[in-house]
């Protein structure tokens, strides 16, 4: 068998230790983690501790889901003083690698600092499209920030992850959001507003957008002849920004709980837009009770029914019911909470609804 | 009310609410077209040279030696041992050739490897600043293309205001005197920044004095739209109405997007002029003719960063 000289041995063997050393060297780069990147990122980061341990969890939980289902990786951040807020958010978002768990870059991170008393939603790349900054300042001055002013700082931002999901389906079906995937990072795309922690209510209500600034008014906004004609005043009361908890188109009852309510101006609006597409069906009356619900088709999943009652006025709103036996799911769809009992079942006897109370088709 | 900036500097003029002089400068300043960017055009065919040529030649000689070299010795590098045996200057004849070939081979390559290795890295570096300066210079048109934005709806309000207040009190219209004022600045030096944008040569990223003017200049349009912001909160319904602050944000955003990417140029550029001033990698920018780049900073920034003037 013929053998190789000594020399060309050599050269194998130092070829052969380059090719190992090389493989060994490619191996380890690829193991280690690529600067940024987190494993299991933590979605809630509250060193100023501005919420306890359960809102923690709940937004932990809620972001969860809109990585699940809208593939976007939001990340919520306060601490004490973050110097100079916008290059703070622009920095970490590198640093922790935000929307490197989404398959298509979309990253978005809250930051809210607590000694400065401000926010900021900082958008990545990914999402600069569906997300624009005039929308972002939108949703932290006109729905956040009413919540931080009565220092309810997890319901603001769940607020506004619900404005989120709701801008992010639009965004889909409009073709506003690209499913293909996008550079990760930030080019320091979002907006930052004053946070208004504990400023009181009303921080934050602008002036509606069909109306000119000034004082809610009651005038217009009477219990109707039929329960249409109060439903139509209601959401021209929300097409007005007109949070006026004692509005006489309110049962008695709602009007006291929505005494203690933040009604944000975006809430307002988003009501007003999600309503604009769903097409009601004919009423739906219990004469003897004095009762009746206005609903929607099952397939309008955002549509969720209003129920009413009857008095010497006219038919009211019956809102304190609607918030008992109504609840939203993750991408805004409604269902039933079926432990608890309402007078309005007789308007839904012909539907079906599996065991979370969602309605079937 | 949501058109493209030529458009409403059109019914701007129309309306009477610039004058044509205005809208003159405001054309002037929206979408000009960058002069540098894209960073494709950018790359200059500045590397020929003799040096560049031998480099080639030197290449191109060592490939076909290693060429030569593997054909010539894939059968004879196998020893017969029948004719070596027992001749003691023999047995390395053969061994002898490949050794030298090995030895011209590493001697050849290894440099070139270096050298073309350090040329590619930068062209990469060089690529980063050019790739910074694009996304700095579309954010700085961006921010010009919004003004006219401003411009309509400040004077929009302020014609409104004027035409529904019966009796203007004296406070109230010498506030509507600033806005004026401020809008007519930020015309100005919008026109000026626009200016300088579209002088901006091809050398431009190399030359510390168009840099620092053009920064100049875009820090007067930031401070004319922070004057006219200013002004506004004394206009609480002007300032608090959504379409308002929809401009706003949109103007904020843009201003915090130039900052970073200045920030993300200016690294860019300390990076690179870095590697064009280490050893070896100096030698290889000498002739390779990469040249130092300058910063987008103001004065006294380049007074309080020697660490970065030094580079």
């Amino acid at each position: 068998m013929p053998r190789s000289s000594p020399s060309t041995e050599q050269a194998r063997r130092f070829v052969a230790g380059l090719v190992i050393v090389v493989a060994l060297g490619i191996a380890a780069a690829l193991a280690l983690p690529l600067p940024g990147q987190k494993m299991g990122a933590v979605l809630v980061d509250d060193a100023a501790g501005l919420m306890d341990e359960e809102q923690r969890a709940h937004v932990a939980e809620y972001h969860g889901f809109l990585l699940e289902d809208h593939d976007i990786d939001y990340r919520v951040v306060t601490l004490e003083d973050s110097g100079d807020i916008s290059l703070f958010a622009v920095e970490r978002f590198e640093e922790f690698g935000v929307g490197q768990a989404s398959q298509t870059g979309r990253g978005l991170m809250l930051v809210i600092d607590a000694s400065r008393d401000e926010v900021r939603l900082e958008v990545g790349y990914a999402l600069e499209g569906a997300f624009p900054d005039a929308f972002v300042a939108y949703i932290e001055e006109r729905q956040m920030v009413p919540f931080f002013g009565v220092r309810r700082v997890a319901d603001g931002i769940l607020a506004a992850s619900e404005l989120i999901i709701a801008r992010a389906q639009r965004a889909k079906q409009h073709a506003g959001l690209e499913s293909e995937p996008a550079m990760t990072g930030s080019g320091g795309g979002g907006a930052t507003a004053g946070a208004g922690l504990g400023a009181g209510p009303g921080v934050g209500l602008g002036a509606g957008p069909s109306e000119a600034p000034g004082r809610p008014t009651r005038s217009g906004f009477e219990a109707g002849a039929t329960p249409r004609e109060t439903l139509a005043r209601y959401f021209d009361a929300m097409d007005r920004r007109n949070g006026d908890p004692s509005l006489p188109l309110y049962t008695p009852q709602t009007r006291r709980m929505l005494e203690g309510w933040v009604m944000t101006p975006a809430q307002m609006d988003n009501l007003v837009a999600t309503y604009r597409t769903c097409r009601g069906e004919p009423t739906l009356r219990d004469e003897a009770r004095g009762l009746a619900v206005i609903r929607y088709p099952p397939a309008a999943r955002a549509c969720a029914p209003f129920f009413f009652e009857r008095s010497p006025d006219g038919w009211q709103l019956d809102l304190t019911m609607m918030q008992r036996a109504l609840r939203f799911g993750r991408s805004n769809a409604w269902r039933f909470d079926l432990s608890v009992a309402h007078p309005y079942g007789f308007a839904f006897e012909d539907w079906r609804f599996d065991d979370k109370g969602f309605p079937r088709p | 009310m949501h058109s493209n900036p030529t458009e409403r500097i059109d019914r701007m003029e129309a309306e009477g609410l610039i004058s044509p002089e205005q809208a003159e400068m405001l054309r002037a300043s929206i979408s000009v077209r960058p002069t540098i960017a894209p960073a494709a055009a950018l790359a200059p065919v500045r590397r020929s040279s003799a040096l560049y040529l031998l480099l080639v030649v030197a290449g191109a000689i060592a490939v076909t030696g290693l060429i030569a070299f593997a054909l010539g010795t894939g059968t004879e590098a196998i020893q017969d041992v029948t004719r070596s045996l027992n001749e003691p200057e023999g047995h390395g004849a053969m061994n002898k050739t490949l050794s030298t070939f090995l030895a011209i081979a590493m001697l050849l390559i290894l440099p070139i490897a270096i050298w073309v290795w350090l040329h590619n890295a930068m062209v990469g570096k060089e690529e980063a600043v050019f790739e910074a300066w694009a996304q700095t210079e579309s954010n700085l048109q961006r921010r010009a293309d919004l003004v006219p934005a401003l411009v309509e709806t400040v004077s929009r309000y302020l014609r409104h205001e004027t035409e529904t207040l019966q009796g203007v009190t004296a406070a109230r219209g010498q506030a509507a005197e600033q806005l004026g004022a401020a809008i007519e600045e930020l015309i100005r030096v919008d026109k000026e920044m626009s200016d300088h944008l579209r002088a901006l040569s091809r050398d431009a990223l190399e030359e510390e004095n168009a840099l620092g003017a053009l920064f100049a200049a875009q820090s007067q349009v930031g401070r004319g739209i922070g004057g006219v912001l200013a002004v506004v909160e004394d206009y609480p319904e002007l300032r608090s109405a959504d379409q308002f602050l929809e401009l706003q944000a949109q103007l904020e955003g843009t201003e915090n997007r130039i900052n970073v990417a200045r920030i993300r140029f200016n690294e860019a550029v300390a990076a690179y002029n870095a590697a064009i001033r280490r050893l070896p990698g100096t030698l290889v920018a000498s002739v390779g003719g990469f040249r130092r780049k300058a910063y987008f900073r103001s004065e006294e920034e380049a007074r309080d960063a020697p660490e970065l003037a030094f580079d």
